[in-house]
């Protein structure tokens, strides 16, 4: 469980999140918002590459402010970025066997993490490919894959489906309802998909302005019409 | 983490590509420099054996040089600085306790490293030109004070200076089994085989991985539980070790090292061959150290100024630069197309 309370990031005279408070249970959780409404900040605060000026952070009751980036994946903490960085020159297997070199315990379990990673996300068959040789679809796959080696507490996806087709959003909608149970693990997902959003998350926050818009199960927060005014533009 | 269901993963369709196994590369990399040294052996002698025996060495530098471009993207000019570094460390302990010669080998590059991962610190903040230019001034300044110190030979004392008349110089000798310039010049390509091996263990492991994900990102290589800090000082110690070697080479090649032999300019030169040999592959260094090494000693034995090797450089960089790849890189796609050609014929 994810738990903020009073959050505030500066920038100068621009407060991207302000007083921000939430709680994120369920197991797959949804942050929406119109551009610059704070998401990716949010994410950068949770990961510990923006210091707040206010607020506090609890990841299952530890808490992460103080905590530097590195130690925060020590905790279980895994993140991808909004632009995918997958390693033109290091296989499918290497680019997850690379976080497993510093969070895992020791090298079988770490060759044991990424096999199962690697089967998970479906690309079992394609782990000696170079980076640069695998699609769109198969770098998201692996950016996912490499957030789930080191037992995972908690994965922040930024926008896993930006590029992706109808059939492999589909695909990646599939995979994506499987992390909790699979590696128990909670999912915090940005995407401005908003039917991607409604079929995977259970509950959701809405951000405007750095501000909470609103906080529910994911159904009844998109048919709020405040949301629906802010975010998708329409009653 | 829990056990995963592998019947629910999402499968491709696309095979596997049959990609060149490190026990493949390792025998390449051995066929190739043993043939080619073999060939240098066999066929020169006095002034061009003594020449590639120092291209070698540059191959050395170019392959510090390139690990830390290549790996992570920062331009290091001081490259042949801390040949000299290496070199000065080893004629010292040489002259000071006699150690095999190895072990004097191993002192130039464990001295380069240390020496290496210091003036690595500034890279720590910085990239690219901001790099580039202090490294660059940390060159003239070796320079500087290897001129101001006369640089130390086999004098006595611990800075090892000789008299001016250079009457009390003592010469390094180089190991009783490669005493001859044949025998001095395949040791040295064994240890250049050594070190190149070290190089790519290192790239296709936990340090390699974690340099490639520092090049392609530093906030994400930080989320992956990388220490930035620690794996960029590894790269530096590992540059200067190699860097260091090659000095301790050279030092065993001619007996001693002089002060003028260190200028700054040949840090730029040592870059100009990591781009031009190219620096993703290990071939890009060795050619690369070859050809800054080969083209003054072709100018020299022509009688033409050295200083046209610029020139040549200069126009060889503006058809390598049109790709990353470099002569290197270029060769070994052409390899790899071949070997996966004939691996497709025979599987028919």
């Amino acid at each position: 469980m994810i738990k903020i309370d009073a959050l505030t990031v500066r920038f100068g005279g621009i407060k991207p999140l302000d007083e921000l408070a939430a709680e994120f249970v369920a197991p797959i959780c949804g942050l929406i918002g119109p551009n610059g409404a704070g998401k990716t900040t949010l994410l950068n605060v949770l990961s510990g590459f923006v210091t707040p000026i206010k607020g506090t952070i609890l990841l299952n009751e530890t808490s992460l402010l103080g905590l530097s980036p590195r130690r925060r994946v020590g905790i279980g903490l895994r993140r991808t970025f909004q632009q995918e960085l997958v390693v033109d020159e290091l296989t499918a297997v290497e680019n997850i066997q690379a976080i497993a070199d510093h969070v895992s315990a020791d090298r079988a379990s770490a060759r044991r993490q990424v096999g199962l990673a690697l089967d998970f996300v479906g690309l079992g068959p394609r782990r000696n490919t170079l980076g640069r040789r695998l699609n769109l679809f198969e770098r998201r796959m692996v950016e996912i894959g490499k957030t789930l080696i080191g037992q995972p507490r908690a994965i922040l996806l930024d926008e896993p489906g930006a590029g992706l087709n109808e059939e492999e959003t589909d695909r990646l909608r599939r995979l994506l309802v499987k992390i909790p149970s699979a590696f128990d693990s909670q999912l915090v997902l940005i995407d401005h998909d908003a039917d991607l959003i409604a079929s995977v998350c259970i509950e959701t926050l809405v951000l405007d302005f750095g501000k909470r818009l609103a906080m529910g199960p994911t159904r009844a927060v998109l048919n709020d019409p405040v949301v629906r005014r802010a975010y998708l533009g329409r009653e | 983490m829990t056990e995963v269901s592998k019947t629910e993963a999402i499968p491709f369709v696309a095979p596997a590509r049959a990609e060149i196994t490190p026990a493949i590369r390792a025998v390449a990399i051995v066929a190739a420099v043993g043939v080619v040294s073999a060939a240098i052996a066999l066929s020169c002698g006095g002034y061009w054996l003594s020449n590639f025996t120092q291209a070698y060495c540059m191959t050395l530098a170019v392959l510090g040089c390139a690990l830390l471009y290549g790996q992570l993207g920062l331009v290091s000019l001081c490259q042949w600085a801390l040949v000299g570094a290496g070199g000065w460390v080893s004629l010292r302990v040489y002259h000071t306790i006699h150690p095999p010669f190895l072990v004097t080998i191993l002192a130039g590059g464990v001295g380069a490293s240390v020496i290496g991962m210091i003036w690595g610190l500034p890279a720590l903040r910085m990239r690219g030109l901001y790099l580039a230019l202090v490294t660059l001034m940390l060159a003239g300044a070796f320079q500087t004070l290897v001129t101001v110190t006369s640089f130390p030979v086999g004098g006595p004392g611990f800075l090892g200076q000789v008299g001016a008349s250079g009457n009390d110089r003592m010469m390094m000798a180089r190991p009783v089994f490669a005493s001859s310039d044949t025998e001095y010049f395949l040791f040295v390509a064994g240890v250049t085989l050594l070190c190149i091996f070290l190089v790519e263990a290192h790239r296709r492991s936990k340090p390699g991985r974690a340099w490639a994900l520092i090049r392609k990102n530093e906030q994400m290589a930080i989320a992956a539980g990388v220490r930035i800090v620690f794996y960029k000082a590894w790269a530096f110690a590992l540059s200067g070790f190699l860097a260091g070697v090659a000095g301790a080479l050279l030092a065993g090649l001619f007996g001693q090292l002089d002060a003028s032999a260190f200028p700054p300019t040949s840090s730029i030169v040592i870059f100009i061959g990591t781009l031009l040999g190219g620096y993703e592959v290990w071939l890009g260094a060795f050619l690369g150290g070859i050809l800054t090494r080969f083209v003054p000693a072709l100018l020299i034995d022509l009688n033409v100024n050295t200083n046209v090797g610029f020139m040549i450089f200069g126009a060889a960089l503006l058809f390598a630069l049109r790709d990353s790849l470099g002569i290197g890189g270029q060769l070994a796609m052409l390899a790899e197309r071949l070997y996966k050609q004939f691996r497709g014929q025979r599987a028919l």
